[in-house]
């Protein structure tokens, strides 16, 4: 293959297999946590820090970390003491966060609808950096320990959280490190598909693993090698079609859940029952 | 029976999620060491609240509630790696990536500690559990394929496995066979006395009761409305305003 000859590509490629590895193991966490609002609220919390450092000339890295963290901060406790239901946190948050994106990257109208904009909203892989590939090498490194030590109250917590809290589990903690992890993952692959489309990559590798597995420690697996399988193809696909890489692994990546919705043995079953 | 009490609510009183009514209103109960308590009432009698409120899970808005003579609010999880709890209607969808073991071993994981695995002898506890209970065959199948009965045993496993020293159970044989339901009841009053435990059972099936158990609580609209002898348990409750017939609490 000729355009893996190039740097720059060689980035690109290593960049979607960490973070579709990434996304997908995290996304198992967030979606059989029920933690899906606010995954969402959070990966455009992130988009509008990204955009809140495009138009002040800063790391659009740092703050879209900083917006994130917060929105994760706030978010939690807010939704454990308020009670509030998941939709109503979505449906307040996503719009304040996409409002406060818009705004930033109006405040600075000589960048307009830059290229650094466009790699807000849509991603640019082409512009990873080898400093984007540490922190992301890094990250990969940090989330597999972290899992690794806590996979057992993470497991209990999966099944049910109030059992798990009769266990003697604290499950607070664990629920906040995965909602501030998820935070962490999404702005760290926010160069990959930008901002509007970074939650579908949260989501779709888990739960096409759901469709076929009954194993949670292989769910776990499957989910971000079905990540970094979607994200590669969707690569190749762009690359194929000149078309925007972003788009394209979301588009591959929900076409592979569509596939799975529909060969799913467990649907299957239910339609027998 | 020593006289240490292991649970202690005074004047208690809980609110339930969303709710503005208290669920249970100025409870005062004291659970004696190797105690075994049923509780009855009508449904929404506040039976549930009172067991989450024992084990921590739900924090009482008045009074204090002690276990092993610790404020469960403040050691609420030291307190619950010693309560085996079965909740109620508790049932696992099909689907479900778990296991039966995985669930049994589960109950061990507040015990065996942050940043600790499951070793061989948590693995044999959970086991020797499931065996106790007569479904170690099902060790290895998933959780959502199996019956409301067999779903019971496992959670009962579940509690049993930790080797508690207090044992809350909600319901725990609504969903059993005949077959079982003759012999599970049995078999916790067996475990309990054998282990010396401290037992909260809530039931709405009284036929057990009176051969099985040292105390009846009746509770009614949140309040305790008999704590007593099982043998002058029936009478009382059939004639209680709230509970006008014993059909309504069964």
């Amino acid at each position: 293959m000729i355009w893996l000859e190039f740097t720059i590509m060689q980035r690109a490629l290593l960049a979607c297999l960490l973070a579709g590895f990434l996304m997908g193991l995290i996304g198992v966490f967030v979606v059989r946590m029920r933690l899906s609002a606010i995954g969402y609220s959070m990966s455009h919390g992130a988009f509008a820090g990204a955009a809140l450092g495009v138009a002040t000339a800063t790391n659009p890295l740092a703050t879209g970390l900083l917006f994130a963290s917060a929105t994760a901060f706030l978010i939690g406790p807010i939704a454990d003491k308020a009670r509030l239901h998941a939709d109503t946190i979505t449906s307040i948050v996503f719009p304040l966060n996409m409002a406060l994106a818009f705004v930033f990257l109006t405040l600075a109208p000589e960048i307009g609808l830059s290229s650094q904009v466009a790699n807000v909203l849509w991603g640019s892989i082409i512009s990873m950096t080898n400093t984007d590939l540490v922190y992301l090498t890094t990250l990969f490194a940090a989330t597999i320990a972290i899992i690794y030590f806590i996979w057992k109250e993470l497991f209990a917590i999966m099944f049910n959280r109030k059992l798990a809290e009769a266990d003697g589990i604290n499950t607070k903690p664990f629920i906040y490190l995965i909602i501030l992890l998820s935070g962490v993952v999404v702005t760290f692959s926010l160069k990959l598909v930008g901002g509007l489309l970074i939650y579908a990559l949260l989501f779709n590798p888990a739960s096409t693993a759901l469709q076929f597995l009954e194993n949670m420690r292989a769910i776990v697996i499957a989910s971000p090698l079905i990540g970094m399988a979607t994200t590669v193809s969707g690569l190749l696909v762009s690359l194929a079609l000149d078309l925007p890489v972003g788009s394209c692994i979301v588009i591959v990546s929900t076409i592979v859940f569509a596939i799975a919705l529909l060969l799913s043995p467990k649907r299957r079953r239910k339609e027998v029952q | 029976m020593r006289e240490d009490a292991i649970i202690k609510l005074e004047d208690v009183s809980t609110v339930y999620e969303g709710e503005r009514r208290p669920a249970i209103k100025g409870v005062n109960l004291t659970l004696k060491r190797n105690e075994l308590v049923y509780v009855v009432g009508p449904n929404a009698s506040g039976k549930t609240t009172l067991l989450e409120t024992i084990n921590g899970l739900l924090p009482p808005f008045k009074g204090k509630v002690s276990v092993f003579g610790l404020d469960v609010q403040n050691h609420g999880r030291r307190v619950r790696c010693k309560i085996g709890y079965v909740p109620q209607d508790f049932m696992v969808k099909p689907g479900e990536p778990y296991t039966a073991i995985d669930v049994v071993l589960m109950g061990l994981y507040g015990q065996i500690g942050f940043l600790h695995r499951p070793e061989e002898k948590d693995q044999k506890k959970a086991v020797e559990a499931m065996k106790l209970l007569g479904i170690e065959e099902l060790v290895n199948r998933p959780m959502g394929k199996l019956s409301g009965g067999q779903q019971q045993k496992v959670m009962l496993a579940r509690a049993i496995a930790k080797k508690p020293t207090v044992l809350l159970l909600d319901e725990p044989f609504s969903n059993l066979d005949p077959e079982s339901r003759a012999k599970i009841p049995s078999l916790i009053t067996r475990l309990h006395e054998e282990k010396e435990l401290t037992t909260l059972i809530v039931t709405h099936d009284i036929h057990h009761i009176i051969d099985q158990c040292h105390r009846v609580v009746a509770i009614s609209n949140g309040k305790i409305v008999f704590d007593g002898k099982p043998e002058n348990a029936i009478p009382i409750i059939e004639n209680h305003p709230h509970t006008t017939s014993l059909e309504a609490i069964r």
